[in-house]
């Protein structure tokens, strides 16, 4: 074991390495597994290796540097085709891909929220099904994902501080009658972890975090995994197409290198990671004479059932100064509203968490198209200013999914994905519940005013190559393996069955830790 | 419309000196805030100009734009007090040039270092070794707030058995509804 982050080279012809596709939390954490157990992998990742002295604490100069911005396309009825016609998803094109833009609030999902077909019945227009696994299955991946991430309030890590943001927010949450409310769980430093420092409260979560306080795969996973001299990162490598042999097994990756080149690596086994837009295309564009539809797709749900969490923000006015960008942008969770209860006229539940935009990133998202003396007093007051995130399940729908759009190509000539979403009618009314709780909660402790934002484009995507029990039901099983062929895996939210009220990362990461077990098990079996 | 070859005017490639007043006079109505100074708003005329030059079709609907303002009222556009003109402004929001305008000076006015300033917004914080010695909780206008979990279990599913201020639907309770739909309370979008 060397002590070096150097990358191995691993010879593209080499047909014993497991082919990583996406660095992110799915393939990040997958790999990492992987190469601790010495089996020999290749991460390709389609965009630079930033590192924390690249980042920028300048929101579009930052946004510019990391966000996936190749070409797509949007259709549908949400808000965001409108807004954001090209940016349906707001996730990063980078080493470890979407955690360096995350924030850190880690919940995991609660036992019903795998049974999510049995616990709310059948809803008009919903494509519910039960997860073929069950919280007591996750469990033990979940303590080691938030042992691996360093999650507040878990094992011992000590609680982040209460920052200006969640001050008025924990007092708003505690006067209207909530209790579950906290600093965390947050997967960044409170106290120096695991050979990175403590937070030094400097805001700029979504920027990729300069102090490396914040857990990611880019300063976790991927420097380890660098150490055991094992995993040949390529950085800057677009995967375009998997192959598979006449058998219909997987037996490679084409990827366009740094220079444009195409190039082909040989695999034993292929995981892709790509987030949840990205990886049902890359299926569809590997579609063949065996796999007419898409690689893995004779169940036709490949790139259907796309979820994205009911989201809305509420950002409220008050006579006196917050700051809320001083600080852990989201370290701050109310869970009272997270149950299942059909009382409130909508199944799941939602979470409610601190949110904190500068000046520029306010202006584009609190009320985009928006102008006039109305939207400018939105900016106005700024100091005096407190934000809220809402996050709660969304309805799986068989007709929210993505397609290629062969109209339109990227820089690559490949069709661009399109992303068709409508809201279903319980996304809309956990939303109308998540915006008056948020408007009661700062009202109580004296907003002037509140506004309720529609939801950004989407951070968290999933459900777009799902786990199901049976093969005509989902695209994978319940180790995120292909249903139709076995040695291909899914490693991202795309094979969420359900999107459960959690934030999405932590469970990528269990289910991550969880698959790479069964994939070297499978392989010392000699069944991979 | 654009008519380009019919009115030579209309292919300028420079604005008059009357064309630059009449777009920095949109964009202060556009975005109205009385603390800001003039420089910032100066300098997103100055990028609204240099953007146009980028694309013949916006140069063309942004000249034409200004020169047919005038057009709407009886007064001169540089003339009108900022209500009447900000209500030319909504007649012409819905225009390529107009919507152009909107959002060049979405995505540039609030990145503007003196915008900033003038919000009191502090910006990059790293070098100066974050917040955590300069005020990340320096609100003292109320409690100290917990930072624990409760410790009490969190309710899976089934009302919560305590009392929890909340807004509540009048009419029935079947789960898919949108029972908020009717009931005359604030949309996504509205501020109360």
């Amino acid at each position: 074991m060397s002590s070096k982050e150097q990358s191995a080279v691993h010879d593209h012809d080499d047909d014993s390495v497991v082919v990583v596709i996406g660095s992110g939390a799915g393939g990040g954490t997958l790999a990492h597994e992987l190469v601790t157990k010495g089996v020999k992998v290749v991460l390709l990742e389609a965009g630079p290796y930033l590192k924390n002295e690249d980042y920028h604490q300048d929101e579009w100069a930052a946004f510019n540097q990391m966000a996936w911005l190749d070409p797509r396309t949007t259709s549908g009825s949400w808000r965001v085709a409108r807004d954001f016609p090209n940016l349906p998803a707001w996730i990063v094109k980078a080493v470890g891909g979407t955690t360096t833009h995350w924030s850190g609030a880690t919940p995991r999902f609660k036992a019903h929220e795998f049974k999510a077909r049995s616990t709310y019945g059948r809803i008009d227009g919903a494509n519910l099904l039960d997860w073929p696994i069950s919280l007591d299955d996750l469990a033990p991946y979940y303590d080691r994902a938030e042992k691996k991430m360093g999650s507040t309030h878990r094992h011992g890590r000590p609680a982040l501080p209460a920052n200006n943001n969640y001050k008025v927010f924990a007092n708003g949450a505690q006067r209207l009658g909530y209790r579950q409310y906290a600093t965390g769980p947050y997967a960044t430093n409170a106290e120096p972890y695991d050979g990175r420092p403590a937070s030094i409260q400097d805001g700029f979560n979504f920027q990729g975090d300069k102090n490396k306080s914040k857990w990611s795969t880019m300063v976790s996973e991927i420097p380890k995994s660098l150490r055991t001299g094992l995993l040949d990162l390529r950085p800057d490598s677009h995967a375009v197409q998997v192959t598979h042999t006449a058998a219909g097994k997987v037996d490679g990756v084409i990827y366009i290198d740094s220079e444009g080149n195409p190039q082909r690596q040989k695999a034993r086994i292929v995981a892709v990671a790509g987030n949840s837009i990205e990886t049902p295309r890359l299926l569809m564009l590997s579609a063949s004479p065996l796999f007419p539809d898409g690689l893995a797709n004779s169940s036709g749900q490949l790139g259907r059932n796309y979820m994205r969490h009911t989201t809305g923000s509420v950002y409220a006015k008050f006579d006196r100064p917050v700051n809320m960008h001083r600080g852990e942008t989201m370290a701050g969770l109310i869970a009272d509203e997270s149950r299942h209860d059909p009382d409130r006229g909508f199944c799941g539940g939602y979470y409610m968490e601190t949110i904190a935009l500068g000046p520029a990133f306010l202006a584009s998202f609190v009320e985009p198209g928006g102008w006039g003396p109305e939207f400018t007093a939105l900016l106005d007051d700024y100091l005096n200013t407190a934000g809220m995130w809402i996050t709660g399940e969304d309805m799986p729908q068989e007709s929210n999914r993505i397609t290629l759009n062969s109209t339109v190509t990227d820089r690559l000539g490949l069709p661009v994905p399109n992303v068709h979403f409508d809201d279903h009618a319980n996304d809309l009314a956990m939303r109308s519940h998540g915006y008056q709780q948020g408007s009661l909660l700062f009202e109580a402790v004296g907003a002037r005013s509140t506004h309720h934002t529609p939801p950004y484009p989407s951070t968290h995507n999933l459900g777009t190559a799902r786990m199901s029990e049976r093969a005509e039901d989902g695209v994978v099983n319940q180790f995120g393996q292909a249903h139709d062929v076995s040695n291909l895996f899914i490693s991202d939210g795309s094979q969420f069955t359900t999107g459960a009220a959690a934030n999405p990362t932590l469970t990528i990461v269990a289910l991550a830790i969880r698959q790479a077990e069964y994939i070297v098990e499978q392989m010392a079996q000699a069944k991979l | 419309m654009v008519f380009p070859a019919k009115y030579s005017s209309l292919n300028a490639l420079e604005l008059s000196d009357e064309a630059r007043r009449i777009l920095t006079r949109i964009i202060r109505v556009s975005f109205p805030h009385a603390q800001f100074p003039d420089g910032p708003y100066e300098r997103m005329t100055e990028k609204i100009i240099e953007a146009s030059a980028e694309s013949s079709w916006f140069r063309m609907a942004l000249t034409q734009g200004l020169m047919t303002l005038d057009t709407l009222s009886e007064e001169h556009f540089l003339e009108l007090p900022d209500d009447r003109a900000l209500a030319v402004l909504k007649r012409v929001a819905d225009l390529e040039f107009f919507a152009f305008i909107r959002r060049t000076v979405v995505l540039n006015l609030y990145d503007d270092p003196e915008v900033q300033q003038a919000l009191g917004y502090e910006g990059e914080s790293f070098s100066k070794g974050g917040y955590i010695n300069r005020g990340f909780n320096d609100l003292d206008w109320l409690p100290e707030p917990r930072i624990e979990e409760s410790g009490e279990p969190i309710q899976d599913q089934g009302p919560l058995p305590y009392a929890v201020t909340a807004y509540a639907p009048e009419t029935s309770s079947k789960p898919v509804d949108n029972v908020l739909g009717d009931s005359g309370i604030i949309e996504e979008g509205s501020t109360r």
